[in-house]
């Protein structure tokens, strides 16, 4: 009972006013508010890790689609050099023949021209030699046959001369 | 003189005891600003929280300032402290628990503030408290249980064969009720003792001192220390007697399913 004499029902009554005033205003500004924005902002942090997340997939998967580009690349790189390092052998070969070819051809002329010079100057020797053992048999003899026979006695002798 | 002498309270003088002797006790007045004297500390406390939760809560940014940290935190720690207790409905209880921690650890820590007092040192102030507890318990378990849930649940578990199935759910009952009722009046008077016997601690060790330290700085770390811990223990408590009803809304549920 004494403890009774400490109580006053106003004091009791109007702390239970009082508290439920404070309940009143604190969830219109702090429960709700405060609460909602809590888990807006872990919303918010969740999906940004998300897309962070999402980010990292996409840059990887790009950074896998680079590699194989790359790698393609240099597959396609590395054809294209064995492809001109080919073709050049093929080239080279090719001039090489025909350098070869050539030469042969300048080769061939010079002999065929060799042969024309060697027999032109030979009938012209002949000419010269028969010229000359005509004018020797003129003054040896002093007699002249006709040109067309001398000629043809010289030549006689000449090829007579070639043959041996 | 006798008589006066032994009237002298135990406790630091505030602006109230200042107001009431400036216009005289023995006055109208002067019993009436005596009288509501833990009620305007109350008030004063409730003001205070409100004033800083609206400044905090006006102008919400996504990258807070530090009021607006430091409330987001106290709210944040409270809602994880509640649903930790309470699992994932827990959320709809925080709103009442954590405004009465606040509310109690505000009005706790008045009594450290010079010229002021901690109105939670009165009886009727944590029975006021406990009586809103008590009433918010009982509206949920009836509205969770049922009228028969609640009685179901008044008369306890386990239930068997013969004596088991009547005579002791009944005294379970009747003890269930002493228990629920004596549940506001061991709430309230926990509190009050501790802040009462803080405030006279503060009140009587005031005028001495240790080597030249006075002992009021010790006796008000431990006053500190007393007013966050009965804050919580309230609050706890409170947790404890909704999980006790909504553990069975749980079984409920399950036994539905």
């Amino acid at each position: 009972m004494e403890l009774l004499k400490m109580l006053s029902a106003n004091e009791i009554v109007a702390q239970i006013i009082g508290f439920l005033i404070l309940l009143f205003l604190l969830r219109a500004f702090a429960w709700k508010k405060v609460l909602g924005f809590l888990d807006k902002r872990k919303e918010q942090i969740a999906s940004g890790f998300k897309e962070i997340e999402e980010a990292k997939a996409d840059i990887e998967k790009m950074r896998l689609d680079y590699d194989a580009k790359l790698a393609s690349i240099e597959q396609a790189a590395k054809h294209k050099i064995h492809e001109a390092a080919n073709e050049s052998k093929v080239i080279l070969e090719d001039a090489r023949k025909n350098a070869h070819a050539q030469a042969q051809e300048i080769i061939d002329n010079a002999k065929n021209s060799i042969k024309y010079e060697l027999s032109k100057a030979k009938e012209e020797l002949k000419n010269e030699i028969i010229d000359l053992t005509l004018k020797a048999t003129e003054n040896v003899i002093q007699e002249k046959l006709t040109e067309k026979g001398d000629r043809q006695l010289v030549k006689d002798f000449l090829d007579g001369l070639d043959k041996l | 003189m006798a008589v006066e002498a032994t009237e002298v309270r135990h406790e630091l003088p505030n602006l109230v005891s200042f107001l009431a002797d400036i216009i005289g006790r023995k006055t109208r007045l002067g019993e009436q600003i005596y009288l509501w004297e833990n009620i305007l500390f109350s008030l004063i406390a409730v003001f205070v929280i409100s004033l800083i939760v609206y400044l905090a809560s006006r102008k919400q940014k996504m990258i807070p300032g530090r009021l607006q940290n430091a409330i987001e935190l106290v709210v944040g720690g409270l809602d994880d402290f509640v649903c930790g207790i309470l699992g994932r409905n827990g959320r709809r209880y925080t709103p009442f628990i954590g405004t009465l921690f606040i509310y109690i650890i505000f009005m706790n820590l008045f009594g450290i503030i010079p010229f002021m007092k901690s109105p939670t040192s009165s009886w009727s102030t944590t029975l006021g408290l406990a009586i809103c507890v008590f009433i918010y318990v009982q509206y949920t378990a009836f509205k969770e249980l049922g009228f028969l849930g609640y009685l179901d649940h008044m008369m306890g578990r386990p239930r068997g064969i013969l004596a088991f199935s009547v005579f002791v759910p009944v005294m379970m009952f009747i003890l269930h009720i002493v228990s629920e009722l004596v549940r506001p009046i061991s709430l309230s008077l926990r509190l009050r003792s501790n802040i009462w016997g803080d405030d006279m601690l503060l009140s009587v060790l005031a005028g001495f001192g240790l080597g030249g330290v006075p002992l009021l700085v010790f006796s008000t770390l431990l006053a500190i220390l007393a007013g966050v811990v009965q804050a919580v223990v309230f609050s706890l408590l409170t947790t404890i007697y909704f999980a006790l009803v909504l553990t069975h809304e749980e079984e409920a549920q399950v036994n539905k399913s």
